[in-house]
């Protein structure tokens, strides 16, 4: 039995949705960058989806990609908070407000 | 032969680069070792190549150097018997200097950069003096004239040695700028920079662009020989340490632009406008700086003047197209010019670094070797007959005076007075400066003698030049006095030469009679004018009316002139682009236009609240509407 599109669409949309959530209303740095995570997965999920649609492999190529560039920004993203707690003790996004205007 | 030039050319600058790399790390006496030895070597080379060549002219190429498409430079020589004389000339000279300096510089600390700056200067001036391809000679020009600049800002920590150096490099680089148009108009006319073979062609040339060629190239000649009206660097150079004094700005580099229109004479002599531009730079040049020498007080600054004077006769010589007698002129002057700076550094490190003549006196009874050395160069410098001066000074004024031009009969008067105004502030200088006086030896009393020693070597390497400025005579003596005109036989093959004058021996021998009597009658009448016993009556005698004097110790007010005609109005105009244009007009503008943005962005400040939550809300927000706007199909376009 095939999966309708309709239904992969929607785990898709609720997934992203849940991931910018979380992205939004956390202020640890590391659940941000896991609601990032969740958003790409998300997207790489809509694209598996509609290469089964249509029957096209370009969808799944997508995918691989958003794997590649979503664990190189992790390896980035973790360095990062790590450096970060080590130099101010806290992983709070909001404390990080160098940049106000 | 490519050897014996190659060492010639690139052993001073061997000596200066190993000093510069490795010449801190060595004990003072190898140091000194490597820079004498390096110039000493280049003189027996000179030496080599001067009895092996004969009176051939060969271009030899030594080294490639860099091309681009068609166009090539190398390094290359063109030794004829002109470079021939000049190298020997130029090698000699410096490698006694190098010995004197040895003991001039024994309490400096910095020797290395001394020593180093001397080979690299050597080095460059041998390129000038041989160079065969344009480019290169350019390199030696350029080099001769930092060398300088670096030299005579020497001690740079003195504001007023330092600013004498860079006069004299911008003084001579407005010169330089006229050989680099000389040379790039070269390359379109004859495609080659060769200097032989732009001589060879010459003649292919049209009137009006040989004089225009000529005449720039006497411009960049006159940079570099201090004429007129770009005399005033070199009394101001006299701040650098003595022998850079006499070596660069008595004995060699100030006479590379006179050099250089021997090397060109070819070229030069096809425009007759150019010949008596030269001719009259050099008489009037004479003139002026024989007048400023007479009441100069500072020693070297008198010999400077008296430098400015000389090379002005080389000028002459060459604008009467009389090649050999400006190079007679050029090597004798050399010699006791030389001679003079190098007795004057021995007098000034004796009294205690002590400039002023009217201070000096009684030096032959406190310092005899160097009264009676100096005193054989007043009178070689004095063209006192049968001295060095006297035959190649004489040589000129007849070249000057059998001209057809009649325009030449003024400038070979204006050329008379001068050599009768030299033996008068030549030996103006030797009385006051040399002779007993009372009031010297009451001064110096308190130490035994007054003075401060010496060493030997300082007054060793002295002899060579009195005996060559006595004698230089020799080179060319006349065949009237039954001599057998060395210099001309020798330097006949080089084209454009004349070797005998066209003067009937009567002539030249009532000319010869008439300077030389004239002569001793001014060495007469300076005695009386500044006989020790004037000092009696005045501490200081003057034999001119007070504002005269004035007028030339200030070489004319020349240099008050300049400041007032061109450097206060380009430090205004500096200033005015400085301080309205750039400050006012350009940073006050962009200071204001940035200062209105933060008033434009008043509202945007709200929203950057430093919080990423916010941000993010804001980047998913603008992608909603995005994507609703392209799902409803309102395209903007």
């Amino acid at each position: 039995m095939m999966v309708p599109f309709s239904h992969v669409l929607l785990l898709a949309v609720i997934l992203f949705a849940l991931g910018a959530a979380c992205a939004i209303a956390r202020r640890n740095l590391i659940m941000i960058l896991i609601g990032v995570e969740i958003m790409l997965n998300a997207a790489g999920l809509a694209f598996v989806g509609a290469s089964l649609r249509w029957q096209h492999l370009d969808g799944q190529a997508f995918v691989i990609f958003i794997l590649a560039v979503a664990a190189s920004e992790v390896a980035v993203g973790l360095a990062l908070i790590v450096y970060l707690q080590r130099r101010t003790g806290s992983v709070d996004a909001n404390r990080y407000n160098l940049l106000k205007g | 032969m490519k050897t014996v030039l190659f060492l010639l050319v690139f052993l001073p600058f061997l000596g200066a680069l190993s000093l510069a790399v490795i010449g801190r790390h060595l004990p003072r006496r190898v140091g000194e070792m490597i820079a004498c030895l390096a110039v000493l070597g280049s003189f027996v080379m000179a030496i080599i190549a001067f009895v092996s060549a004969g009176q051939k002219s060969q271009t030899v190429t030594l080294l490639p150097w860099f091309g681009v498409g068609d166009f090539s430079a190398v390094m290359s020589v063109y030794y004829d018997p002109l470079a021939a004389v000049m190298a020997l000339m130029v090698t000699f000279v410096s490698s006694l200097i190098h010995l004197y300096s040895v003991s001039f510089m024994r309490e400096d600390e910095d020797y290395v950069r001394f020593f180093c700056y001397m080979n690299l200067f050597v080095f460059a001036m041998l390129v000038v003096a041989l160079s065969d391809n344009l480019l290169f000679l350019y390199l030696g020009w350029e080099g001769v004239g930092f060398c300088s600049y670096a030299l005579i800002g020497f001690w740079y920590s003195d504001e007023v040695k330092a600013t004498a150096g860079r006069k004299a490099f911008v003084l001579t680089r407005i010169g330089d700028v006229a050989f680099g148009i000389a040379i790039a108009f070269f390359f379109l006319i004859y495609n080659t920079l060769s200097l032989s073979s732009i001589n060879e062609q010459a003649a292919s040339l049209s009137a009006g662009m040989a004089t225009a060629l000529g005449m720039l190239l006497l411009w960049a000649a006159v940079g570099k020989s201090a004429q007129l009206p770009l005399a005033v660097w070199l009394p101001d150079a006299m701040a650098g340490p003595t022998p850079v004094s006499a070596l660069i700005h008595a004995a060699t580099m100030v006479t590379a632009g006179v050099y250089l229109l021997m090397r060109f004479f070819p070229l030069i002599s096809l425009s007759s406008t150019t010949l008596l531009t030269i001719a009259t730079v050099g008489a009037v040049t004479a003139f002026f700086a024989a007048c400023s020498a007479l009441s100069q007080k500072d020693i070297k600054r008198i010999l400077a003047y008296s430098t400015i004077s000389q090379v002005s006769y080389m000028f002459l010589g060459v604008g009467a197209g009389d090649l050999i007698g400006g190079m007679f002129h050029l090597l004798s002057h050399a010699f006791f010019k030389a001679l003079l700076f190098l007795a004057a550094g021995c007098v000034i490190q004796a009294l205690n670094e002590e400039h002023d003549i009217f201070r000096m006196g009684s030096l032959r009874s406190r310092f005899p070797v160097v009264f009676w050395l100096f005193l054989a160069g007043a009178l070689a410098l004095g063209a006192i007959p049968p001295f060095g001066g006297f035959f190649s000074k004489d040589r000129i004024l007849l070249a000057t005076f059998i001209h057809p031009d009649p325009a030449y009969k003024i400038l070979w008067v204006l050329a008379a007075v001068t050599a009768l105004l030299t033996p008068l502030y030549t030996f103006r200088l030797f009385f006051i400066g040399f002779l007993e006086r009372p009031s010297a030896t009451r001064e110096s009393s308190q130490d035994k003698q007054g003075l401060r020693p010496v060493p030997k070597l300082m007054v060793w390497t002295l002899w060579p030049l009195a005996i060559l400025s006595l004698i230089a005579g020799l080179l060319n003596l006349s065949s009237i006095l039954s001599g057998n005109e060395w210099l001309a036989r020798y330097l006949s093959p080089v084209p454009g030469t004349v070797p005998s004058l066209a003067a009937s021996p009567a002539l030249e021998g009532r000319m010869e009679m008439g300077t030389g009597l004239l002569s001793i009658v001014m060495l007469a009448l300076s005695y009386y004018l500044y006989r020790p016993q004037k000092f009696l009556v005045t501490p200081t005698p003057g034999a001119l009316p007070q504002n005269l004097e004035q007028l030339l110790f200030f070489g004319f007010y020349l240099d008050r002139f300049y400041q007032i005609a061109v450097v206060r109005p380009y430090q205004k105009i500096a200033r005015f682009l400085w301080v309205r244009v750039d400050e006012g007009g350009l940073n006050e503008g962009f200071d204001r236009t940035g200062k209105l943005f933060p008033v434009f962005s008043i509202g945007l400040q709200l929203w950057t609240t430093g919080r990423l939550s916010t941000y993010l809300k804001m980047l998913l927000l603008g992608f909603t509407v995005i994507l609703c706007a392209l799902a409803l199909g309102w395209y903007p376009w």
